[in-house]
């Protein structure tokens, strides 16, 4: 089986702890093997290009260079962690005077950048590198009859990296599928969840989450399933707020799409990090318990 | 005698790296604008399209007095619905940058001094660490938001997700060492 | 060889001569051996300027001419007809570009003096070994074949008709008419578009010249200009058509009792017997039965209640098979048309998703009175739109779709907005980004469109939302934002019109490649050159008309019909064609008959000789490109013009100075 180089990202240390723990015991169970990416630093969100383009490309290609130095393709399970890396390694093997003047400082750490390193989404690595068919063959505890909104957000799709169309993803669904639960059809699912706004604009994101919501418990979702711990923070989090503010009753779990993956494989929830939720994932634990194969 | 780039110019120039197509093709569909959560929910003060009107037309003045750009959600669904192929996204990035480093950031806008203290914090220990960024906006919330938000906070903690000590990368000094190389910061722990 | 080479160079004006010292060049020339006389003149093209070249062909005996000046695809024959008026072969001329390739593209006055001696000189080393060429010619066959029976198909052939030629005309489907007898009315006069059609369509089936095969496919192109043999399939309707008139008795008593496949004419909303008629202004109004739904056809057992109510006339055969037929025409328009832009690869307009969203073409059957709701524009459930919302640009002018305008959907979304309006007094609402009325009475059908209240909003849509989420068939939310005002409209109503635009045939590809034409990148049928040739293509004898070139509407499709056809009638009566002697040609002596010169042709043009082993080239289809030439591993393929003591003189002559 594949190895990769993983990007754990900030907020897995802590805030999104659970999706760290459901992606390794996940991967552990599907045979894929992952090396920390060795002294990581941050990827920058979307803070770094709102303040300098150069610094922006440098801090992110330093990842990069390490996971050359490891020989190993990049995998983040976070959307905006991908999305950085990938624009970064494309712009650089786009204009190579940029990767120069960026190598000559990586050099102070003595790495190099030259593109040989991959970067994958963790949804990716299960949907494409893994397989359906090798997912389905570890389900144990089929999810059926719950029904899961899968939440693309917008980083794993947008912007579009090679021609692919972007408005008619359907993988998320597939592997909702497989772990036998029933992929919910919602009209917003590739919208906007204002992550990147909660601190900066909060009217504005808490608007977001709420349309967001209102879409996924209009099509009668027990849970939304994301794939970035940003998104899940957002909708999960603030839940509460956002009924204060717009006077709903909102109360709709949002787990990781690797979370629901280790109950389908038949994990203890205690492993993948449920408990830790703001809204209770109780309900959709049931679901899991319920109905061995 | 060279002639000063005018803010037109300016402004393309700071979109070189992107693989877009230039403002200049942008047929004012308002694609972009309609597709946009956020200013089709009202939230900014002027839509993406006009804004590059604005600049297309050299309204320098009025596109720097715009909150438009700090409130994109960097969500991308306007650059791939574009008829014309520009990379709106990116632009709105280029305008928080060129008003970041012009030092012409709006005061009452979180998200420039969001940013900054951002970036400071990674010069200084290469990872994030959440609470030193409440700083830079807590004290503009009103006393009930502050609240609500500790609020928040506090549930998080005992729910063991938020994090009480911040990371540090173990190079730090090589990694001061590559951004002296990159850009001259001074000293970041001043 | 000695030879009495005259050189002239020209000073086109300033063109030239403000770049290139022309006199120097001239007096230069003069010392170059073989050249008795050199000129420099102001414009060689010029009547007194070709009279001197004939003059001193004469006068000084000349036996080769060279004319530096302008661009070979200019002058070229304009110089080598003075050649042959002065009395020897045309093709003992070689001319020099210094306009394009010397003075038009540098500055430096020295330098480009010194380049335009260098080119001359190469000349006059190449053109003694020019040999004396014979133009030859290929009758011209006076039958044409028009492939394509829509308006552009039926009008080419109607003209050539009446002008006493006999025509075949092939259309793949059961029927003449094309999309235009899809139309309700045309814009801007709003004829009904059946009422001005169907009279054509008639004509065209009685009509002694015309022999109309419907329901055929071309196979097979072989030959060239004057001289096409091509092989045309007639698919088996299981009906045969001399004696079916179009009683449709059959159709009622099918076995099915009520109609139920996807009636294609109706794109979907209506329904048909598997025998059925595929409009009641078919022509030829013959039926059809499709094989795939037909019980008989499937199973070998129905009732065939068809047959019987046939009755005596027996004109349903299900043992019919395809029929090939071979014709030979001179000249061959193509006039297949156009698709519409499949709306479903942008979702986020709801097509095929909710229920109330429609194309352009839907609504154009939904209001034909012949259509499947007799004319009453209602949505699925029934009920008639209390607001209708028309979207312009689908799948036009977007980089991430097509990048070009449609260039009609403006003035039929109007044309829609009138009739929707007219039909059902529903508020109507146009969203472009700009309105491309222009053409004769355009502007006026504009200002009377919105004259009669239909909202003109200038916004591209980007989303159709449902205004309720868990009801499909429930009212829409259109969020474009008003770039005039300023503002973000979100619209709600009943109904969605997506004005898509025009593409190629997706099988246009596979059918350029039987005509040997080619395609442009959008995937049109390519011209021989936008502004001066539009209905020719780079292969002689085949001709464009209508928007199988391009998108356009009814009247330039027409103008372009009438063109194609008058291209095909001027070579008809011409009687033969001249073929340009610059053909490759096999030395059969030195052709190992290895076939490598034979899939290299991008025309064609070569095949091989069975008996003799060896390769043959078409003069007619060859385009003297030189890749034979240069591929032939036994050298055994020359070129005239191009023979390579004429090109190694060349070379030697460029370089003679370095």
């Amino acid at each position: 089986m594949k190895k990769y180089a993983y990007f754990p990202g900030c907020s897995l240390e802590k805030m999104a702890r659970s999706y760290h723990d459901s992606a390794i015991e996940t991967l552990r169970r599907l045979d894929v093997e992952l090396e920390e990416l060795e002294d990581w630093n941050c990827c920058g969100a979307t803070a770094y290009f709102h303040v300098d383009e150069l610094l922006a490309y440098t801090l992110c290609a330093r990842n990069l260079a390490q996971a050359e130095k490891q020989h190993l393709d990049v995998v983040a399970p976070c959307s905006g962690c991908y999305k950085n890396m990938f624009s970064t390694r494309a712009h650089l093997q786009h204009e190579p005077d940029l990767a120069d003047h960026i190598n000559y400082a990586l050099e102070a750490d003595n790495l190099k950048f030259t593109g040989t390193s991959a970067v994958r989404h963790l949804i990716e690595v299960f949907v494409q590198d893994i397989g359906m068919d090798a997912v389905k063959a570890k389900v144990t505890h089929p999810l059926r009859g719950l029904r899961v909104a899968p939440y693309y957000g917008c980083q794993i799709l947008r912007p579009r990296k090679d021609q692919e169309d972007v408005e008619q993803a359907h993988f998320f669904e597939d592997l909702i599928a497989a772990i036998g639960a029933t992929p919910v059809e919602y009209e917003l699912k590739l919208r906007c969840c204002g992550g990147a706004l909660i601190i900066t604009n909060r009217k504005a994101a808490l608007s977001l989450v709420r349309n967001l919501l209102q879409s996924a418990a209009a099509a009668k979702a027990d849970v939304i399933a994301t794939a970035c711990p940003l998104c899940q923070v957002n909708l999960e989090c603030y839940q509460k707020l956002v009924n204060q503010e717009f006077g709903t009753s909102f109360n709709m779990p949002v787990l990781y799409f690797t979370q629901l993956v280790g109950l389908a494989f038949g994990l203890p929830p205690k492993k993948l990090g449920i408990g830790t939720e703001l809204v209770s994932a109780e309900p959709v634990i049931c679901h899991a318990r319920s109905k061995p194969s | 005698m060279a002639d000063k780039p005018t803010f037109r110019e300016e402004i393309a120039g700071l979109l070189h790296a992107s693989m877009g197509n230039p403002l200049d093709m942008c047929m004012q569909c308002g694609t972009c604008s309609a597709t946009c959560p956020v200013a089709s929910g009202g939230f900014m003060d002027n839509s993406p399209r006009r804004i590059i009107a604005m600049i297309n037309a050299g309204l320098k003045e009025r596109v720097l007095k715009s909150n438009t750009y700090w409130y994109c959600a960097s969500c991308y669904h306007c650059t791939v619905r574009c008829p014309r192929g520009i990379d709106i996204a990116e632009l709105m990035y280029g305008l928080k940058r060129y008003t970041v480093w012009h030092a012409k950031t709006q005061e009452d806008l979180i998200g420039p001094v969001f940013s900054e203290t951002f970036v400071k914090m990674i010069v200084r220990t290469g990872r994030s660490f959440e609470p030193v960024l409440a700083t830079s906006y807590l004290f503009t919330l009103g006393l009930p938001e502050m609240i609500q938000e500790a609020q928040t906070a506090t549930t998080l903690m005992l729910k063991g997700r938020l994090p009480l000590l911040p990371a540090r990368i173990k190079r730090l000094d090589n990694f001061k060492r590559v951004l002296k190389r990159i850009i001259p910061l001074g000293d970041p722990d001043a | 060889m000695s030879k009495r080479i005259g050189v002239y160079v020209c000073h086109c004006g300033t063109n030239i001569a403000s770049t290139v010292d022309v006199k120097a060049v001239a007096e230069y020339a003069a010392t170059l051996p073989g050249v008795v006389l050199a000129r420099d003149y102001k414009y060689m093209c010029s009547d007194p300027g070709q009279a001197l070249i004939q003059q001193d062909i004469k006068e000084h005996k000349l036996d080769r001419v060279i004319v530096a000046a302008c661009s070979p695809l200019l002058h070229e024959h304009t110089f080598r007809n003075a050649t042959k008026q002065g009395g020897i072969n045309e093709f003992f001329f070689q001319m020099v570009n210094i306009r394009e390739h010397d003075a038009w593209v540098h500055t430096d006055r020295a330098k480009a003096t010194e380049k335009a001696k260098d080119l001359i000189r190469a000349a006059v080393y190449r053109v003694p070994y020019h040999k004396p060429l014979e133009k030859k010619s290929v009758s011209i066959k006076p039958d044409v074949l028009v492939v394509g029976g829509g308006i552009a198909g039926i009008h080419a052939a109607l003209t050539l008709a009446n002008a006493g030629k006999k025509v075949y005309l092939v259309e793949r489907e059961p029927t003449i008419g094309g999309h235009m007898a899809k139309f309700d009315k045309t814009f801007p006069t709003l004829d009904c578009a059946a009422c001005i059609l169907t009279p054509k369509m008639t004509t065209v089936k009685t009509h002694p010249n015309i022999t109309l095969w419907t329901y055929t496919d071309v196979v097979k192109v072989d030959g060239f200009v004057g001289n096409y043999k091509v092989t045309v399939r007639r698919n088996p309707r299981y009906v045969i058509e001399d004696l079916c008139v179009g009683c449709s008795e059959c159709v009622a008593a099918c076995v099915f009792k009520e109609p139920k496949f996807p009636d294609k004419f109706n794109l979907g909303l209506g329904k048909r017997k598997p025998i059925y008629l595929p409009f009641p202004q078919a022509t030829p109004l013959v039926a059809v039965i499709d094989p795939e739904t037909c019980i008989q056809l499937k199973t070998g057992k129905c009732k065939k209640t068809c047959v019987e109510a046939c009755g005596d006339r027996q004109a349903i055969d299900f043992t019919q098979k395809p029929e090939i037929k071979e014709i030979e025409v001179g000249t061959i328009i193509l006039a297949t048309g156009f698709k519409i832009f499949d709306a479903k690869r942008i979702p986020y307009y709801g097509y095929g998703a909710y229920d109330g969203v429609y194309t352009a073409l839907e609504i154009e059957r939904l209001v034909n009175a012949s259509g499947p709701t007799g004319g009453e524009l209602v949505l699925r459930n029934g009920q008639k739109p209390r607001s209708v919302a028309i979207i312009h640009c689908v799948g036009s002018r977007d980089e991430n779709t097509n990048k070009y305008c449609s260039r009609v959907c403006c003035m039929y979304s109007l044309k829609l907005a009138h009739l929707i309006k007219e039909r059902t007094g529903a508020e109507v609402y146009n969203f472009y980004i700009d309105m491309r009325t222009p053409g004769k009475g355009f502007e006026e059908f504009y200002s009377k469109v919105s004259g009669e209240g239909v909202n003109m909003i200038r916004g591209k849509v980007a989303d159709v939302f449902l205004e309720n989420p868990t009801d499909k068939n429930g009212r829409l939310i259109v969020q474009a934002e008003d770039t005039l005002l300023n503002i973000i409209r979100k619209v709600p109503v009943d109904m969605v019109v997506l004005a898509v635009g025009l593409e190629a045939h997706a099988d246009a590809n596979e059918v350029r490649r039987l005509f040997n034409i080619s395609c442009s990148t959008e995937g049109w049928f390519l011209e021989r050159h936008p502004k001066l040739a539009p209905v020719n293509t780079f292969t002689d004898g085949i001709f464009l008309a209508g928007c199988c070139q391009g998108p356009k509407d009814i009247p330039d499709t027409v103008a372009q019909a009438g063109a194609a056809a008058a291209e095909a009638l001027a070579l008809i009566d011409n009687g033969s064609v001249e073929l340009e002697p610059n053909t490759a040609f096999v030395v059969e002596e030195e052709c190992s008959g290895c076939k490598t010169c034979i899939p290299m042709c991008p025309y064609n043009a070569i095949s091989r000789n069975e008996e003799k082993k060896v390769a043959v080239i078409n003069e007619a289809l060859c385009k003297g490109c030189g890749t034979c030439v240069a591929a032939c591993p036994s050298g055994a393929i020359k070129q005239n013009l191009f023979e390579d003591d004429e090109i190694f003189e060349e070379i030697n002559g460029v370089l003679a100075h370095v």
